[in-house]
């Protein structure tokens, strides 16, 4: 064996060990929290060598020319023949010494029997298939992708909660646009949920001394001093952890709320779920007699009885929207006139960050109070990522990050492929049923049955389908009955006609040239003269033909629709969110409302899938079309 | 017959044809869009000039009903089409597509429509000048360099631009140029500041190129697989042998043969120059005819929407007309009308 070949076959195996290897290892480190997760992540990361190699040797032979094995083929062959015998110049037949001629074979000459087997067309097929590298490498993509869309919605915990308190799907607003988060890189800053951003003082000194049990300031970078007119403006560099959401305020019943205080009680001191309940009714009032000392004593003030209310209004819901804010807040001040609107907090030692004043509730005997309870509803104050899991059973960390309303990214992104992938193979198939139909009557009867036929998809294709979708959903959604028999499948029936009207199109016309070349050929005219009907002519002798070359236009088409849909979906011509579906395309326009600038992740998977999904189905499509392809027999 | 008299023959053939298809589709449209429940919803400005407006036009009766209570009706559609085609007709008629209810306020659809045509035709021909040249030339170095490591790096290239949807793409650029590296616009800007502005240019720069990239991989792909077609052909062994050299014989014979049907698909991407593209024109808030689309198949403004369907659908006919036609002038070989 050559030594390129050698080194070729131990990097092949290597691929295979790693792949191998993440799974095991993988399905090892998953034993002890989300095995899916783990299992996943351990394949990717050990395609990832074989993925390379796969780009490689693309790059290296060419996706479909096979220009160096045929060489390397042909030198072989000629090393094979045998020693040539030179003759002397000159030497006339009847010298030539019988001696260097044997005679091949035996006396007699027989046919020989077939020593191989025959290759059906299938086979044939199939092989000239395997051949094609990049179609192989395509198929297998889309088959991973067709086995998260189908195992993930089966398997991620997040698919089975509460049907009557997730009506749409689980859902968690407290972690709405997290980033994606991965245990592997945990710390590196690279797909473990943290975020690079600038800070004010404020937002900073309020993320400093958060009390739950998550910093959310990962690492700190520098602090930024930029002149802005007369004054300065100071802002921090930081890494802030997107999962650390803080405490926040619970209501639970009786029966929650004792269940919630065992299991508190149970934990070690250092990992306490329940935090004290902070008291800001009592810390308002108090800062309202300050502000109006300050209006009676100061005649310079600013301050009025309006602007101090509305202070007081503005403070509370400051308080009530911020429950991870313990301690107190006071209004800004600049060049001695109050705002309302931007609140900081009050430090007892300005050089001092983290010295900001609780205002904690406490009862009569100075112990934090831990609960409120109003009318038999608990009211507590808890580390909310904590609690998440100790409520749900899984942790709150996801794969791909979170939407707006924190839904899982890589659970909605199965689902949608695994709608968009059906409705791409439904509307494919159904394509291809009245495409065949249309062009076998069309290609076979000919003549004026033909040309009507003809000019009536010229007319169908003009009209574009966007025309019809748009005509179809405003009629459809009108439409009472239709709505009251199908509910929200209306979006999708739309989508379904405007895709169906002129998708058929293309195959009517490749099954029409087929029909056209086929039918005056021999065999066809021996069959009818054996007496065979329409039918059988057409079913038996032509189809079959045909057959290559309409599942390749039919495997082609499953990419158009997909990108069709995606599209149409991110415009909002059609909306599937409102009927609860979800598709790759309403993904995609999560991620227009969620913005590129703030939350680029929201986007970047949608993307990412519909991409890997186009690619794999255009080169898996022009592989099956290179196979069906019996003109290449024995070109290569 | 001469040459010429043919093909103004097939050309005035196919101009009927085109006109014969252009008044079917019209009528399947025109009676689609009518049949759609015409009301008035909470987007309308004046609901009693939109009412007036309409029996004006003939397309709604105003029916009193025994208690004096006024209601509107709409007239059939088969009324609505003759009433139509006769305004159509009449010369004078201010408004023979009907008036914008939603996206300008009493307004003609063709107004409406021209006000919306610099902003896309300027992105388009931007879009065709680097696309055609850099494409052409990306086929022809990739035919020259046949099966040798620069063709396979671009074939996968170019097998990645056509795949992969233009919107990824936008996305990508618009997130790099002008969110990371902050050097690009992520808008374009309005018409306010001049067409030919510098701020203008610079903030077409990123629709440009997105919209680009497929048709160079396209035009690219598509020389490639001519000229290599036209490369091995006997011809070509005759002009080397005739004393040529290998650029001379290149580009005066292998070129031009391999121009036949790819000058064509420059005639089609002139013609769709008008048409916009709704996507692009969305992610990079163009102000243009894709977007005026868009913008009417969302708010219901079904006169704009009819005009600006009919507008597209002209152009694609009046498209694969030209492109069938300049096969022929391009390609004296090709015979036209397909006769015996």
């Amino acid at each position: 064996m050559r030594r390129v070949d050698l080194i070729k076959r131990i990097i092949k195996i290597a691929c295979a060990v790693c792949v191998l290897a993440g799974i095991v290892v993988g399905s090892i480190l998953g034993t002890k929290g989300d095995f899916l997760d783990s299992l996943l992540k351990g394949t990717l990361i050990g395609l990832i060598p074989a993925a390379i190699y796969a780009i490689y040797s693309l790059i290296h032979n060419g996706i479909i020319n096979h220009k160096k094995d045929k060489e390397r083929k042909a030198r072989s062959a000629v090393k094979a023949t045998a020693p040539k015998v030179v003759l002397p110049e000159g030497t006339k037949p009847e010298e030539i010494d019988p001696s260097l001629f044997a005679k091949s074979g035996n006396e007699d000459l027989h046919d020989q029997a077939f020593e191989t087997k025959p290759v059906s067309y299938l086979m044939d097929c199939v092989k000239r298939f395997a051949k094609n590298k990049a179609s192989i490498v395509a198929a297998a993509i889309i088959a991973v992708i067709a086995l998260y869309a189908i195992i993930v919605p089966m398997a991620s915990p997040r698919a089975y909660v509460n049907k009557i308190e997730y009506p749409t799907g689980f859902r968690d607003d407290h972690f709405s646009y997290v980033l994606p988060y991965n245990q592997m890189f945990a710390g590196s800053g690279f797909w473990d949920g943290t975020k690079k951003e600038n800070k004010s003082e404020t937002d900073y000194i309020i993320a400093i001394n958060d009390d739950s049990n998550h910093n959310p300031v990962v690492q700190f970078y520098e602090k930024v001093v930029t002149k802005v007119g007369a004054g300065t403006s100071t802002s921090y560099k930081i890494r802030r952890d997107t999962y650390a959401v803080g405490a926040q305020l619970v209501k639970l019943n009786q029966a929650g709320y004792d269940k919630l205080v065992s299991y508190n009680d149970s934990l070690p001191d250092d990992k306490k779920m329940m935090r004290p309940i902070v008291d800001s009714q009592k810390y308002i009032s108090e800062y309202k007699v300050e502000l109006e000392n300050e209006m009676a004593s100061k005649p310079d003030t600013d301050l009025t009885p309006a602007i101090i209310s509305d202070i007081v209004d503005k403070l509370t819901s400051y308080y009530n929207q911020n429950s991870n804010v313990w301690f107190k807040m006071t209004a800004t001040k600049k060049n001695g006139t109050h705002s309302s609107n931007t609140f900081r907090p009050v430090l007892s030692n300005d050089k001092d960050l983290n010295s900001v004043e609780s205002i904690y509730m406490k009862d009569s005997s100075d112990n934090y109070v831990y609960f409120e309870n109003h009318g038999g509803e608990y009211t507590v104050r808890v580390d909310y990522f904590d609690y998440f899991s100790y409520k749900n059973g899984f942790t709150p960390y996801y794969f791909f990050g979170s939407n707006s309303s924190g839904q899982d990214i890589f659970l909605r992104l199965a689902q949608g492929t695994r709608f968009s992938l059906l409705l791409g193979i439904g509307i494919s198939a159904i394509n291809l049923i009245i495409g065949l139909v249309w062009g076998a009557v069309s290609g076979y009867y000919g003549g004026t049955v033909d040309l009507v036929m003809e000019r009536v998809t010229d007319i169908i294709s003009t009209i574009p389908s966007l025309i019809i979708l748009t005509i179809c959903s405003i009629q459809f959604t009108n439409n009472a009955a239709l709505k009251a028999a199908l509910g929200d499948g209306i979006v999708v029936l739309a989508f379904l006609v405007a895709f169906v009207y002129n998708g058929w199109i293309g195959v009517a016309g490749t099954t029409r040239m087929q029909f056209y070349r086929f039918k005056g050929q021999e065999y066809v005219l021996a069959s009818r003269s054996l007496g065979a009907k329409d039918t059988r002519l057409i079913f038996r002798h032509i189809l079959p033909n045909a057959i290559g070359t309409l599942v390749t236009s039919t495997v082609l088409m499953i990419p158009g629709v997909i990108f069709g849909e995606s599209s149409l979906s991110y415009l909002g011509i059609i909306n599937f969110s409102t009927s609860g579906l979800v598709s790759i395309g309403s993904l995609l326009s999560e991620g227009q409302t969620a913005g590129l600038q703030y939350n680029p992740h929201v986007l970047l998977f949608p993307c990412l899938i519909i991409s890997l999904l186009e690619i794999s189905f255009n080169l898996f499509g022009n592989g099956l079309r290179d196979a069906f392809n019996t003109t290449l027999k024995g070109s290569d | 017959m001469s040459k010429f008299k043919q093909t103004l023959n097939y050309i005035l053939k196919r101009l009927a044809l085109m006109v014969l298809t252009f008044v079917v589709i019209f009528f399947i449209c025109f009676i689609l869009v009518r049949l759609l429940p015409t009301t008035v919803d909470s987007g309308m400005k004046d609901p009693e000039i939109f009412y007036k407006t309409m029996v004006s036009q003939g397309r709604m009766k105003q029916v009193v009903d025994q208690y004096g209570k006024v209601t509107y009706v709409t007239t059939p559609v088969f009324e609505q089409l003759w009433i139509f085609l006769k305004g159509l007709f009449t010369p004078g008629n201010p408004y023979p597509w009907g008036l914008s209810y939603k996206i300008e306020w009493l307004n003609s659809p063709i107004d409406v429509l021209t006000k919306r045509l610099p902003s896309t035709v300027l992105i388009n021909i931007y879009s065709m000048l680097i696309s055609i040249p850099c494409g052409i030339g990306l086929g022809i170095f990739m035919a020259l360099k046949k099966n040798k490591w620069q063709d396979h790096v671009l074939s996968v290239l170019v097998m990645l631009f056509i795949s992969v949807p233009s919107f990824v793409y936008a996305f990508l650029m618009q997130y790099l140029f002008s969110y990371v590296w902050q050097i690009l616009p992520s808008m374009t800007e309005s018409s306010s500041v001049g067409w030919f502005s510098w701020a203008m240019i610079k903030s077409m720069i990123l629709p440009v190129l997105s919209m680009c990239f497929g048709s160079i991989a396209g035009f690219a792909r598509y020389t490639r697989a001519e000229l290599t077609e036209v490369l091995t052909s006997d011809f070509m062994l005759l002009a080397r042998t005739k004393g040529l050299t290998r650029a001379q014989a290149t580009v005066r014979h292998a070129f031009r043969n391999s121009l036949v049907p790819i000058f064509p698909m420059i005639l089609g991407e002139i013609i769709s120059v008008l048409s916009g593209s709704l996507i692009i024109e969305n992610i990079f808030s163009i102000n243009g005819v894709g977007a005026l689309y868009l913008q009417s198949i969302q708010m219901r403004d079904y006169d704009v929407f009819q005009f600006v369907s009919m507008f597209y659908i002209t152009i694609g006919l009046f498209g694969t007309l030209v492109v069938d036609v300049s096969y022929g002038i391009v390609d004296p070989r090709i015979r036209m009308g397909g006769g015996k």
